[in-house]
């Protein structure tokens, strides 16, 4: 037993390393660095994309046969750890990280075909429908119709919190094809060409100002049949096989330890309440010393998750558990760097981020003033937006009922 | 012993619950607050004209009703209540309880009063952080005049202010009491060099850059060096009536987040019926309640000795922080992706408790402040 890397794994890792010193621009650099949520500036994270598929590295975790690399579990976890500690931009996760493996293990061969190679190229750029107004934490109520109709499915309805829809031009999404007894059943799983006559898309303002969530009203949009991905009915077989990708098997201390060590450049800089750095006063020092002794042990329990991943082990609750210590620990960091902003934390100056969508009713300074530093215009927003990462995919108190019946046995 | 408010008191705080409720629209106010001007003009009017709350707490020889914190306790938390953006706390509480000490000349109070005077506090600074008496900007003599050299950050309230409140050290280090010089001018002064943004929570502010400032003689309030007399008192008052505007918002976050969860339903049920939630909105609940008995102990402590009055004001600002905090983030989290949005108040509330978290200091800035003041005992 012990925590070291491999020689072989040492060795990839500086290959990874060697490449990103190489291929990462300073302006991506910049795209991660003053990213306002976990969502990067669309057009950056597609140019990074774009980068990473020329060096065959855009989808890892597919089987090669489709572009994936054929790599260790370790080495998926080295790859996606050092691009968080340099900064790249993260690629959106809808096409490669999710309906991706959806069609690879249900899509019919035309499906695979026609996606797989446009995801990876970002020709195709989904956006995931599942929530709907009336089914949230409680998805297996959706209600959004899709109705038999010759060789088409005809949808109406109505689904929300869509990340990026106004930028997607396909959308993977779950309908309503028939009521059974049991609500689970009954439900397709469906892509939708966003150009399709009969959808409007709306976008939401969220408290940061920003437009990157969105709700969309399906009016008798036509969908071919062979659309479907699985069967028609069984589309809840499909969702719960996408949700293990949703919730699990990234690496979130990594991501943790970039926000802390964030947190500790800036708190260096800023007076604490008795004059001296804040980083040095007690309150702070002990508040993030905390949080880091969190992160410590999230990445030995990202470890011992990876480890029996690599024996072949379904994480099964662990990805649970770790999202919920994850997105908690996240939402503490960045109270710290909002602590750690002082006054300027109150002002509003998105001009100086790189916000994941664009910005409602803003109008940057004409002489591009800002107040204080780049990183004190991104803590409040990344305040706010992080809220949302203990309600997207399951909220935490779903969470924690799957980890009550399934941990505990309750 | 006695919380109960006098019949005058009622009156004052149903009126302007009932005016708010009827003329102060939400979406109307987010509106004006992201446009330029930033601001209700006519709102304020009526603040002086039809409700008299600006004089409310003023001494009645500059037209004032003589009222005391109690007044501005009642005033605030019905403001905070309404999510009003009009700078009422920083003109009236904080630039009225410097005035009422160190009255300068043009007769400034009279213009709070009668609503043509506003105030923008300018005390913080680029290296001051949350504390007010660390003061780097200075203030010379030359001849008759004043000059004066720094940079103020976040000043709340420009554009809708008339006139800055402004420390400047005129002797000693940059975190000394004595020293600290107190100027009121008027905010278009040639030479400022004012850079205006929006903040987080539907305000304006301002960053100052005083290069060379030339003020007269009578810009000054009250003794040179001698400002953190009076600023201290004002800028406990200032945080009592916080205290007070943070209860307005908590309590109507914790009113809508109840009402919430007893129409949202999901599982064939209403959200509320579900024990973990109801529990969470039970901890709310107390911090909110909390955060009342925190605000009756710095308003009812204003009038004691500086160091008991410093004591009750930082214990409630540590209070209401983390109240607001508490509050608000689950306010969200029980919303769900609705909580996100700017689509229902609870946003907007949501953003003005994450500035109150942070105003006149967060609560690590107090809880020092309140070790500091007491004894060690044993």
């Amino acid at each position: 037993m012990d925590l070291e890397w491999s020689a072989a794994d040492l060795a990839f890792r500086d290959e990874v390393h060697a490449f990103l010193d190489e291929r990462l621009t300073p302006d991506l650099r910049r795209a991660g660095r003053l990213m306002t949520s976990v969502y990067a500036d669309h057009e950056a994270s597609m140019r990074w994309q774009a980068i990473l598929h020329e060096r065959g590295w855009a989808a890892p975790a597919w089987p090669v046969e489709y572009g994936g690399c054929d790599w260790t579990v370790t080495q998926h976890y080295l790859f996606s750890r050092e691009s968080i500690l340099a900064g790249a931009p993260p690629l959106s996760p809808m096409g490669i990280s999710m309906v991706a493996h959806v069609l690879i293990e249900f899509g019919t061969p035309e499906q695979k075909e026609f996606f797989l190679p446009r995801i990876l190229t970002g020709e195709v750029f989904f956006c995931q429908g599942y929530s709907e107004p009336e089914a949230g934490s409680d998805l297996a109520a959706l209600s959004m119709s899709a109705v038999e109709d010759g060789d088409d499915l005809v949808c109406t309805g109505s689904k929300i919190w869509t990340t990026h829809a106004t930028e997607a031009n396909w959308m993977f999404c779950l309908v309503r094809t028939s009521r059974a007894a049991k609500k689970q059943q009954g439900i397709t799983f469906l892509l939708i060409d966003m150009s399709s006559p009969g959808i409007e898309v709306r976008p939401l303002v969220m408290t940061s100002g920003e437009q990157i969530q969105n709700q969309e009203f399906f009016d008798h949009v036509r969908v071919p049949k062979a659309n479907v991905v699985g069967e028609i009915d069984d589309g809840w077989t499909v969702a719960k096989y996408l949700l293990e990708f949703e919730r699990g098997g990234s690496a979130a201390a990594p991501k943790l330890q970039v926000m802390a060590d964030q947190v500790a450049r800036a708190a260096a800089g800023q007076p604490g309440p008795d004059g001296g750095p804040l980083l040095e006063s007690p309150a702070f020092a002990a508040k993030l010393a905390d949080a880091r002794i969190r992160i410590d042990v999230l990445e030995v329990l990202e470890f011992r998750v990876l480890s029996a991943a690599a024996g072949g082990k379904n994480p099964g609750t662990a990805s649970s558990m770790l999202k919920i210590l994850g997105t908690e620990l996240s939402q503490t960091l960045t109270e710290l760097l909002l602590e750690a902003a002082g006054p300027r934390g109150r002002a509003y100056q998105p001009h100086a981020t790189r916000p994941g969508g664009p910005l409602a009713g803003f109008a940057p300074p004409a002489d591009g003033y800002v107040s204080g530093e780049e990183w004190q215009a991104v803590a409040p927003l990344r305040y706010f937006n992080d809220r949302a990462g203990t309600i997207y995919a399951g909220s935490n108190e779903i969470q924690r009922n799957i980890l009550a019946k399934a941990a505990l046995g309750l | 012993m006695d919380f109960s408010l006098t019949a005058e008191q009622q009156l004052l705080r149903d009126s302007l619950a009932d005016w708010l409720a009827d003329r102060y629209d939400l979406a109307r106010s987010r509106e004006a607050a992201a446009s330029e001007t930033g601001w209700q003009p006519e709102v304020w009017r009526s603040f002086a004209d039809d409700l008299g709350i600006l004089g409310a707490t003023l001494p009645e020889e500059v037209g004032g009703s003589g009222g005391g914190p109690v007044e501005a306790m009642v005033i605030a938390e019905q403001l905070g209540r309404a999510l009003v953006v009009e700078p009422y706390v920083d003109t009236v509480v904080l630039g009225g309880g410097v005035l009422r000490r160190l009255p300068g000349t043009g007769d400034p109070l009279e213009g709070i009063v009668a609503g043509s005077v506003r105030i923008a506090p300018a005390l913080l600074e680029p290296t001051s952080g949350h504390t007010a008496h660390s003061v780097a900007a200075t203030a010379r003599r030359d001849g008759g005049d004043w000059v004066l050299t720094g940079a103020k950050t976040v000043v709340p309230g420009v554009p809708q202010a008339t006139h800055l409140l402004l420390t400047a050290r005129t002797s000693g280090e940059q975190r000394d009491l004595d020293g600290i010089s107190l100027f009121l001018l008027p905010v278009d002064l040639p030479g400022l060099q004012v850079h205006r943004y929006r903040t987080i929570d539907d305000r304006h502010a301002a960053d100052l850059v005083l290069d060379d400032v030339r003020l007269p003689a009578a810009a000054l309030l009250g003794e040179e060096g001698r400002g953190w007399t009076a600023l201290s008192p004002a800028l406990d008052e200032a945080l009592a009536a916080l205290a007070a505007e943070a209860v307005g918002c908590l309590r109507r976050v914790l009113a809508d987040t109840v009402a919430y969860s007893k129409e949202r339903r999901q599982f064939g049920q209403p959200i509320g019926s579900f024990q973990a939630l109801q529990h969470r909105m039970v901890d709310m609940h107390l911090e909110v309640e909390q955060s009342v008995a925190a605000m009756y102990l710095a308003t009812l402590r204003l009038g004691a000795e500086p160091a008991e009055r410093a004591r009750a004001t930082s214990a409630a600002k540590v209070t209401i922080s983390r109240a607001a905090r508490f509050v608000g983030q689950n306010a969200v989290q029980l919303h769900g992706g609705m909580g996100m949005t700017q689509e229902l108040a609870i946003g907007h509330y949501f953003k003005r408790l994450t500035a109150i978290e942070y105003e006149l200091g967060p609560a690590d800035h107090h809880r020092a402040r309140y070790a500091a003041l007491t004894p060690t005992t044993g």
